[in-house]
């Protein structure tokens, strides 16, 4: 790995502070520690990162790399063992159980590999159902859901169900309800891993525009190459550390390169 | 630098999607719902046609009718329990999903908890009609004509009360524990990736 691309997170630590750029997340020595039986397993071991608000930054990283706990830890589903962790400059670990579903509710939109769009429902019913949870009018909640799943292409297709819905359309629905209560975050874990090529890129590129048209931060989790070059910035973790957080065009060669290193 | 700290709330909690959780949870499950439905409404006519029908007063027989009664309960308790549990378990991706959008632990509770009083009710009342029908054809049996006298249903109305209370009791009782573990379910639950 030539040297000069080589930057270590103080590196990056240092030139965020000098910007002085809004930061939607940010993580500070976040340790994670499993207990399986008396085994002790270190899923995170001091991970420090920021994420700009707006910026598309996706998060690469063999199984087993802590990347997974990473994103539940910053998506408020779990607390970390030590360290902390700021959305929007409010510490996670000081909310309780009620204040934490209202931050997944209203701060953070999430989008599963396997779409879970909730099955007895239509593709309306979901995307309302968190701007319900939320406490819009049902009214309201209908007009904007229509919206929003006109505005992912499924417009015609507001009241079918799941099953009447191939892959790539639930995965719209569920990017049309992940953004339906205009979260600050969107998670997205490995969204494309379950489409065929072309609808994955379909994809990317309806993640892509909604991340520039509201603003959004997106955090996405992949391996997926052609998700890689709509990124802002890419992150790759090993062993539980972030062992790169790079621009995308600083890292062109370099991706050939780590997965080289990873291929088993 | 300016950053607009946002105010921390709560949320409140939906009765009405509670319900339309309920329900859409009873008609995709329909199959099953039947089979605890049926369970539930023949405890419930069994209870109701001991305590209406002329049976001997002799206290062996007593003895062995009350053992009858509870053996049936327990049998319906233990089959709201296990559809219920499997009813939790199926969902457990969906109840995470629902989580991650929001839902607080005491909606997912109050859901399973409606899901299994509704069948409870619904049990109940079927197997009030059908203790009825049985109490009605035994009585004709034993006492011909003397079935069409007031005073042959006597106290009928709190024999009722009291199965419809049993049915609704049991349903409760067998849904407590799977609504418990429903509600203390972690949303990561939804990011698992295996169906």
């Amino acid at each position: 790995m030539p040297e000069a691309t080589a930057k270590t997170n103080a590196d990056y630590w240092m030139a965020d502070l000098s910007q002085a750029v809004d930061c939607t997340v940010m993580a500070r020595g976040v340790e994670v520690v499993y207990e399986m039986g008396s085994e002790k397993i270190h899923a995170l071991r001091g991970v420090d990162a920021q994420i700009f608000t707006g910026e598309y930054i996706s998060i690469m990283g063999p199984s087993g790399s802590g990347k997974t706990t990473f994103f539940n830890v910053v998506g408020g589903l779990m607390k970390p063992t030590a360290g902390s962790v700021y959305i929007d400059e409010i510490d996670i670990a000081q909310l309780d159980a009620g204040e934490l579903a209202w931050l997944r509710c209203r701060k953070i939109g999430y989008i599963f590999q396997s779409y879970n769009i909730v099955k007895v429902m239509t593709a309306l019913e979901n995307v309302m159902l968190p701007m319900l949870f939320a406490g819009v009018p049902q009214d309201e909640a209908q007009y904007r859901a229509v919206e929003i799943l006109t505005r992912v292409g499924l417009g015609e297709r507001v009241l079918h169900t799941p099953k009447e819905l191939s892959g790539g359309q639930q995965q719209r629905v569920a990017i049309a309800r992940a953004f339906a209560n205009r979260p600050a975050i969107i998670l997205a874990d490995e969204p494309t891993a379950n489409l065929d090529m072309r609808t994955g890129e379909e994809i990317i590129a309806l993640m892509k525009e909604m991340n520039r048209e509201q603003g959004v931060t997106v955090i996405c989790s992949t391996h997926d190459h052609k998700m890689l070059d709509i990124s802002d910035r890419i992150m790759w973790m090993e062993d539980g550390l972030v062992k790169k957080l790079a621009r995308r065009d600083e890292v062109d060669i370099q991706i050939d390169e780590f997965e080289e290193e990873h291929r088993e | 630098m300016s950053r607009n700290l946002w105010e921390i709330k709560r949320l409140r909690l939906k009765p009405e999607l509670i319900w339309s959780m309920a329900l859409s949870s009873l008609r995709l499950r329909m199959g099953r719902t039947l089979l605890t439905l049926l369970t539930v409404s023949a405890c419930c006519a069994f209870l109701l046609f001991l305590l209406t029908a002329p049976i001997s007063d002799d206290p062996a027989d007593r003895q062995m009718w009350g053992l009858m009664i509870t053996l049936s309960l327990l049998v319906s308790v233990a089959g709201v329990l296990n559809t219920m549990l499997m009813s939790v378990t199926q969902r457990y991706r969906e109840i995470g999903t629902i989580k991650c959008l929001g839902a607080l632990d005491s909606f997912v509770l109050l859901s399973v908890m409606l899901e299994s009083a509704l069948l409870g009710l619904t049990g109940a009342l079927l197997g009030i009609v059908g203790g009825l029908i049985l109490s009605f054809g035994m009585g004709l049996l034993d006492a011909g004509a003397g079935v069409f006298a007031a005073a042959y249903w006597s106290g009928l109305g709190w024999k009722i009360l009291v199965s419809a209370f049993v049915g609704l009791a049991l349903t409760t009782l067998g849904a407590a524990f799977p609504a418990a573990v429903a509600a203390r379910m972690p949303p990561v639950e939804a990011m698992r990736g295996e169906k």
